[in-house]
């Protein structure tokens, strides 16, 4: 059994532009497999000590997430499965929450919802990831919620590495509090048309925004991002950057938005984006928006494609590396410093596999 | 209050000159609103010849089948039941000065027009509510076949009638958007530039657009053809005294720059702040062209302004530097569009704006690289500074890049005046006062500098600075 998934707006510009750019947001208009109770288990490894995990949907405050309302909704109400971590105050876990969902034959449709409560100075790192096997035709929507108490410390580390022919998204909501802080991670690397979608309110006075993201189009792959930093209290600070490679005829967009409140005085936001292109037939969009109803802040955003620079490719060639070698080289060294981070070895290997693999496919690029 | 934290007045801009009303001394004007029966008005009172009078009525089709837009600052203000769409003044276009009557010549003399004209241009066209009442131009530069005139001789001449008529409206077609189908439909007054394939027009020609009437519309129509090789600097200048109803702006700008030829399109914007300024304007530039832009937004309660460049020809340019400072009560969304529709083609778009006492600066823009566009390069710098936290600034830019053969970049900062800044420049002997004065003085210096003697002096005149002081 099949459903039709419409969601009309997703990944909406937080101010809209020329409508004929088509960049103010999307849709996503799928077939996907029915939904059903999800078959296993999705804690995949020993808890650290004193976080308490549950698996029933917990009674969270709303909150506003990357992809937007409908996506959100959508999840709440068609759950499958997932997660709430608690942290107790003053609790800073040794070790991370792994949490694995597979999509496959027997859980063709993941609708996980999961949920970060970290409590007053206490710290944890939540890493999930999503794989399938490679050429499965699945669905994945995943809504993350994040509460970051004061002081407390939620790190986020989202890895996608669906198979060619499923849908998903990642979509994250954050809320922090006084000196909170939110650290996410997504790496946005399969899928056939992946999403995702960040948005943190810094609500609390110094509370910050951390963000990584890596994506990775080849063949007719599609990715569309939006990520927000709201800034609503004094001193906050964020740090939005993206990176990636695009190759064939892959297709990306990217929304990035520092929004500074009147109120968020002192406030910090720094946001950049980095793409590689490989292909005469990629299509690269991006939107880094700054918003800013306060006078007392300091914004900036950089953004910047093109081909790989000439003098580097030379020096590898130099080296005795053939140019598509050079080239995969350095599809793998734009993905190092945030891979690097990754807290789990297995799954850190898991990843530079993938990628590994799927560049192993290509036999040339321009 | 902290010395190190102390904010810098920048005092309103001083708009004594340019809100000197004039009476109100129409030969003819149409009912306010906008119907067939009030196009067909003013064509038939413009004398135009049928093509343009059906033009006028399908692009009033046009207006009334698309929607307002629904991305930019508020237009609730803008009731189009309210307008007067065309004003003839009480006098007809001459080619003297002393043959103009007084009222209006003494406007133009309070803004320095005659006066820019002896000393540094080529030739001046003046527009007056809806007609051109002065048109000259330098007999040396006619000499060279420059033909500088007014829209409505143009079409009716009749070597130039047929390329005026291959070229209206063809670049920016009604279609394109609400505002510019409401140009089609009642367009009136504006110039023709057309300078003849390698010719050096050496000083700038200019334009003055004046709006006196209150609650009336402008719609001029400024088309500019410039031969392959040739080059030209126009200048284009427009303001209007305040009132308390709605006046609007929706003029209408076609460049046409041919191969390896080059276009400077300077403006100072400084509209009453009863004015929506929702102008268009476009350049198609050819093999080895380059249109510079260089644009100054001061007035105006509500702004759509974006110059758009469609880079033809490859090796094509583009060179955009724009400055928007808006006050009190004022939203300015400006910024820059271009189109790399060739390959090998640049652009370069350096922007800087001033939000003040609770105006809303939006720097809007969008970069397009289509596929087989190859070998294109794009640079965006985009700055602006708040002065206080009752004002609103926001940077909202689109790059749609569509071949990999590309090098694309682009940054934005927004804040506050340095205190680092100040202070370094403090250590070295200058005062806090001029310290201030030094840094937004050298804010809006990479614009001053590409402007017009007299503009970058009206320019600083118009950014009068107040050191130390008061807000906040």
């Amino acid at each position: 059994m099949t459903m039709k998934l419409q969601i009309a707006h997703a990944n909406k510009l937080p101010s809209p532009t020329w409508f004929r750019l088509g960049i103010n947001g999307t849709e996503i208009g799928e077939t996907v497999p029915g939904i059903k109770p999800y078959g296993g288990k999705c804690l995949s490894k020993e808890l650290p000590a004193g976080v308490e995990v549950s698996f029933d949907p917990f009674p969270a405050p709303e909150v506003s997430t990357g992809i937007g309302d409908e996506a959100r909704d959508f999840a709440e109400d068609h759950r499958s499965c997932g997660a709430t971590v608690r942290v107790p105050d003053g609790l800073k876990a040794e070790k991370p929450v792994f949490l694995g969902y597979r999509i496959d034959e027997t859980n063709p449709a993941v609708v996980d919802v999961n949920t970060v409560v970290a409590g007053e100075g206490s710290e944890v790192t939540v890493v999930m990831s999503y794989t399938s096997p490679r050429d499965f035709a699945g669905f994945h929507a995943g809504l993350t919620k994040l509460y970051a108490g004061r002081n407390a410390v939620i790190r986020l580390v989202q890895v996608q590495l669906l198979g060619d022919g499923c849908v998903g998204w990642d979509d994250v909501g954050a809320v922090c509090a006084e000196g909170g802080e939110a650290g996410v991670i997504q790496a946005e690397l399969g899928g056939r048309s992946a999403f995702a979608g960040v948005k943190a309110k810094l609500e609390g006075r110094a509370s910050r925004l951390s963000l990584d993201s890596i994506y990775f189009g080849d063949r007719k792959r599609s990715i569309d991002i939006n990520y927000v930093a709201q800034h609503i209290g004094r001193k906050t600070k964020s740090e939005i950057h993206a990176s990636g490679a695009l190759l064939d005829e892959s297709r990306k967009t990217f929304r990035g938005t520092i929004d500074f409140l009147t109120g968020a005085k002192r406030a910090v936001g720094h946001e950049s984006e980095y793409t590689l292109l490989f292909s005469p037939k990629v299509v690269n969009r991006s939107a880094p928006l700054i918003l800013c109803a306060e006078e007392d802040v300091e914004g900036q955003h950089a953004a910047s494609s093109g081909k790989v620079e000439r003098n580097l490719l030379f020096y590898l060639m130099t080296r005795g590396l053939s140019e598509l070698d050079a080239k995969k080289l350095l599809i793998e060294a734009q993905f190092r410093p945030v891979t690097d981070r990754i807290p789990d070895g297995a799954l850190r290997d898991a990843v530079l596999d993938y990628v590994k693999e799927r560049l192993g496919s290509i036999e040339s690029v321009s | 209050m902290n010395a190190s934290r102390k904010k810098t007045a920048v005092a309103d801009i001083d708009r004594s000159v340019y809100d000197i009303r004039d009476r109100v001394d129409a030969s003819y004007r149409v009912e306010e609103g906008l119907t067939p029966k009030i196009v067909n008005e003013i064509a038939v009172a413009k004398n135009d010849p049928e093509w343009m009078r059906l033009f006028r009525l399908k692009s009033l089709q046009v207006y009334n089948r698309l929607p307002m837009p629904g991305w930019g600052p508020p237009l609730d203000g803008l009731n189009m039941g309210e307008i007067v769409t065309y004003i003839r003044p009480n006098t007809q276009m001459r080619a003297n000065w002393s043959e103009v009557p007084d009222d209006i010549k003494n406007t133009f003399e309070r803004l320095g027009i005659p006066e820019a004209e002896r000393k540094s241009l080529a030739g001046v066209g003046a527009q007056y509510d809806s007609e051109v009442v002065y048109h000259n131009v330098r007999e040396e530069v006619r000499r060279q076949g420059v033909i500088y005139t007014d829209m409505e001789s143009a079409i009716r001449d009749p070597e130039y009638g047929p390329m005026v008529k291959r070229h209206f409206m063809k670049l920016v077609p009604p279609e394109d958007h609400k505002f510019v189908a409401l140009h089609g439909a009642v367009w009136s007054g504006g110039s023709f530039v057309y300078v003849p394939p390698g010719v050096q027009v050496e000083i700038p020609l200019q334009s003055y657009f004046r709006l006196n009437a209150p609650g009336a519309g402008q719609f001029e129509h400024t088309l500019i053809i410039v031969g392959d090789g040739a080059s030209v600097h126009f200048i284009e200048g427009c303001s209007a005294p305040k009132y308390n109803v709605a006046n609007l702006h929706a003029g209408c700008v076609e460049l046409y720059v041919g191969k390896n030829a080059r276009l400077r399109y300077s403006t100072i914007e400084n509209w009453s702040k009863n004015m929506y300024n929702l102008n268009t304007k476009r350049a198609l530039v050819e093999e080895g062209g380059t249109v510079e832009w260089v644009s100054g937004s001061f007035g105006s309660h509500t702004s759509y302004l974006y110059p758009m460049s469609i880079l033809n020809g490859e090796g094509a340019r583009m060179e955009f530097t724009g400055i928007t400072f808006a006050g009190k009560g004022q939203e300015l969304d400006t910024g820059a569009k271009v189109v790399h529709a060739a390959p090998h083609t640049y652009s370069n778009i350096n922007t800087k704006s001033i939000s003040k006492d609770g105006g809303w600066c939006t720097y809007r823009s969008s970069v397009v690289i289509p596929a087989g566009s190859h070998g294109c390069k794009s640079s965006v710098s985009c700055e602006s500074l708040m002065l206080d936290d009752r004002s609103r600034s926001d940077t909202i830019p689109v790059m749609d890049i569509r071949n990999d053969d590309v090098d694309v970049g682009h940054e934005a900062k927004i804040g506050r005046i340095s205190d680092d800044a100040i202070f370094y420049l403090m250590s070295r002997g200058i005062s806090e006062e001029d310290a201030r004065a030094m840094i937004v003085t050298g804010f809006a210096e990479p614009i001053a500098k590409e402007l017009p003697v007299e503009y970058a002096v009206e320019m600083n005149n118009l950014i009068k600075l107040e050191m130390e002081g008061a807000i906040g």
